[in-house]
């Protein structure tokens, strides 16, 4: 198992290496360009060398983008349960080299994202952190989704001011759909520990047809604790409702297991 | 004179029409080009000094227009790519938020041009197909999701959920042989992969697995085998098939469960056990709204005058 650590040391170094490589081919094309007439009055040194530097080019991002699908098959190894034959692409991922920073950093993300899915919050917490301090681009949408995957390592962790932090961040940006469904997940959860059941059912209307476009425990999570929170405002339609439905969708004690306080909805 | 009319998603226009340019410039015209540089700058070097002055001052500029033409083209190529994943997100939420007029109009857009990426054409296709499924344009949603089949190494998953959604658009358009046959193919691809990952797992683990039915496997084709023996007066099949897939019903299909308890519902209307069929249909309608789940299947639409569905809360309704 990649220790998370180890990974994010290794693509620190990785980066820097990758940027010294991108820069040190661009200053050979520009002194290609700019000392020409000095080499070689005909030119040919001066072609050669940007011939030379355009196919090394070529070849470092055939390779980073080879890394960027073997570190994208693993989201669907993650998605699948599958989390040995993951940790195996991602693993290659971050050796591999690249002169781009996106393809290291979505390494990380995916290390980070599959350490979620083990319930090894620590370390996931630890990989989203390291992939924000290297600033991504805003509209590679990475750095949304290392955030919220970071809000939820925190939440369970009980780490309630980070969580806040990260979620407050996150309503000054656009998301997508599937941002925002996963927001609403971490949103309800956060404010159901924080006991602010009347902002819980703010938009009810919303929340429940966003809740309705999620997997199945999410779902069942997110509408249950939106039930909680109807029951301890006295809207006892809501209750009764939200309630039946979860009742539809899963079995409550699996439910309950997960989030003891959800125990409360069908106590007699 | 007047213009031929276009119609709207018109699968075998859309089809060609979005079919990838290949690339104008290949590598080795690129090398071949680099060569004749090369030979040439070599032959007037050789000319004489004023010659090779000149020619030093052209190829500069020359170079410099190159490196900058390379640039703007990287670009424009690179955020029209992008563009076009942004388009197929856009269409792949409108579709997730049930506003399939727009979706629809995106989807003739972008198909009715080359799209940059062949990744970017399948998905495309895959949203067309389950838009025209929504329109009750079943023929041609089954057309699409053929020519998927035929013409694109998919993967596992997108090929079993596109051969899944041809069998349920057979039975809705009462191809109910060609349906049944899908449906075998089906439980034999599902059957054969859960083989190989129990003898994945046995090897792991060290012990002999039990072997699930497909039904339990894929929830999707529970779900289209009990739609089949409702359609075809098989009520005591489906009740069956659902009562052995329940779990798995919930756990795979979320809130798409609704489509199971409204057919079990008319499964037990057809046994006249009313008490059940009230029940199932209050369960459908509490996670689903009952205009939408009698469109999905209209051979449930009769329920509606005869039960009750569940009373939402005043804001939901």
């Amino acid at each position: 198992m990649i220790s998370a650590q180890l990974a994010i040391s290794k693509a620190r170094r990785d980066l820097t290496l990758g940027a010294i490589v991108r820069w040190a081919m661009i200053a050979a094309a520009v002194a290609a360009l700019m000392m020409q007439p000095l080499i070689d009055g005909a030119g040919v040194i001066g072609v050669s060398i940007l011939f030379g530097v355009g196919a090394l080019w070529m070849v470092l991002s055939f390779r980073s983008m080879r890394g960027s699908r073997v570190a994208a098959d693993s989201s669907t190894f993650i998605a699948a349960g599958q989390f040995e034959l993951a940790e195996r692409s991602i693993a290659e991922a971050l050796d591999s080299f690249s002169i781009f920073r996106s393809v290291k950093l979505l390494s990380l993300h995916h290390l980070a994202a599959l350490r979620h899915a083990q319930n090894r919050w620590q370390d996931s917490a630890l990989l989203c952190q390291a992939v924000l301090m290297q600033k991504p681009r805003t509209t590679s949408g990475l750095d949304r989704s290392s955030r919220l995957l970071l809000a939820d390592s925190l939440l369970e962790l009980g780490d309630l001011r980070g969580v806040h932090e990260n979620l407050v961040r996150l309503y000054n940006q656009r998301l997508t759909l599937r941002e925002a469904l996963n927001l609403l997940v971490v949103q309800q959860d956060y404010l159901a520990r924080i006991s602010a059941w009347e902002p819980m059912l703010w938009q009810v209307n919303t929340k429940v047809q966003m809740a309705e476009l999620l997997p199945t425990l999410q779902s069942a999570r997110t509408q249950a604790l939106m039930a909680l929170a109807a029951k301890n405002t006295g809207r006892l339609d809501w209750f009764d409702w939200l309630r039946k439905r979860v009742e539809l969708l899963i079995d409550v004690q699996h439910l309950c297991a997960d989030r003891p306080m959800l125990s409360e909805l069908w106590k007699q | 004179m007047s213009e031929p009319s276009v119609q709207f998603l018109d699968v075998p226009t859309l089809l060609e029409k979005s079919q990838p340019r290949g690339s104008g410039v290949r590598f080795w015209q690129l090398a071949g080009m680099f060569l004749f540089i090369v030979l040439l700058s070599t032959y007037i070097t050789s000319r004489g000094a004023a010659a090779a002055r000149a020619l030093s001052l052209a190829s500069g500029m020359i170079m410099l227009l190159l490196v900058g033409a390379m640039g703007v083209i990287s670009f424009t190529i690179f955020r029209r790519t992008q563009e076009e994943h942004l388009r197929l997100e856009a269409i792949e939420e409108l579709i997730r938020l049930r506003r399939w007029t727009e979706a629809g109009i995106l989807l003739q857009q972008m198909l009715s041009q080359p799209t940059r990426t062949s990744h970017a054409r399948v998905g495309g296709l895959i949203f067309l197909a389950s838009v025209l499924a929504r329109y009750n344009r079943f023929d041609d949603a089954i057309a699409v999701q053929e020519y998927l089949l035929e013409h694109f190494q998919l993967d596992g998953g997108t090929a079993h959920g596109l051969r899944l959604a041809r069998a349920m658009a057979m039975l809705r358009e009462d191809h109910l042989f060609d349906a049944d046959r899908a449906i075998s193919d089906l439980r034999r691809d599902v059957a054969r992969a859960g083989r190989v990952m129990n003898e994945a797992a046995a090897e792991e683990t060290n012990e002999v697995q039990e072997t699930e039915a497909p039904q339990t496997l894929s929830s999707g084709l529970a779900l289209v085998e009990i739609y089949r023996d409702v359609k075809t007066g098989h009520p005591t099949e489906a009740i069956a098939t659902f009562e052995k897939t329940l779990s798995s019903l919930r756990e795979q299909l979320g809130h798409r469960v609704a489509d199971a308890y409204m057919l079990i519902a008319k499964a037990h209307d057809l046994l006249h056990q009313t008490d059940q069929a009230q029940s199932y249909y209050e369960s459908a309608t509490r996670l689903a709204p009952a205009i939408e789940l009698h469109r999905r299947y209209p051979e449930t639409a009769g329920l509606a005058e005869k039960y009750q569905p569940a009373q939402a809360p005043g804001e939901a309704a």
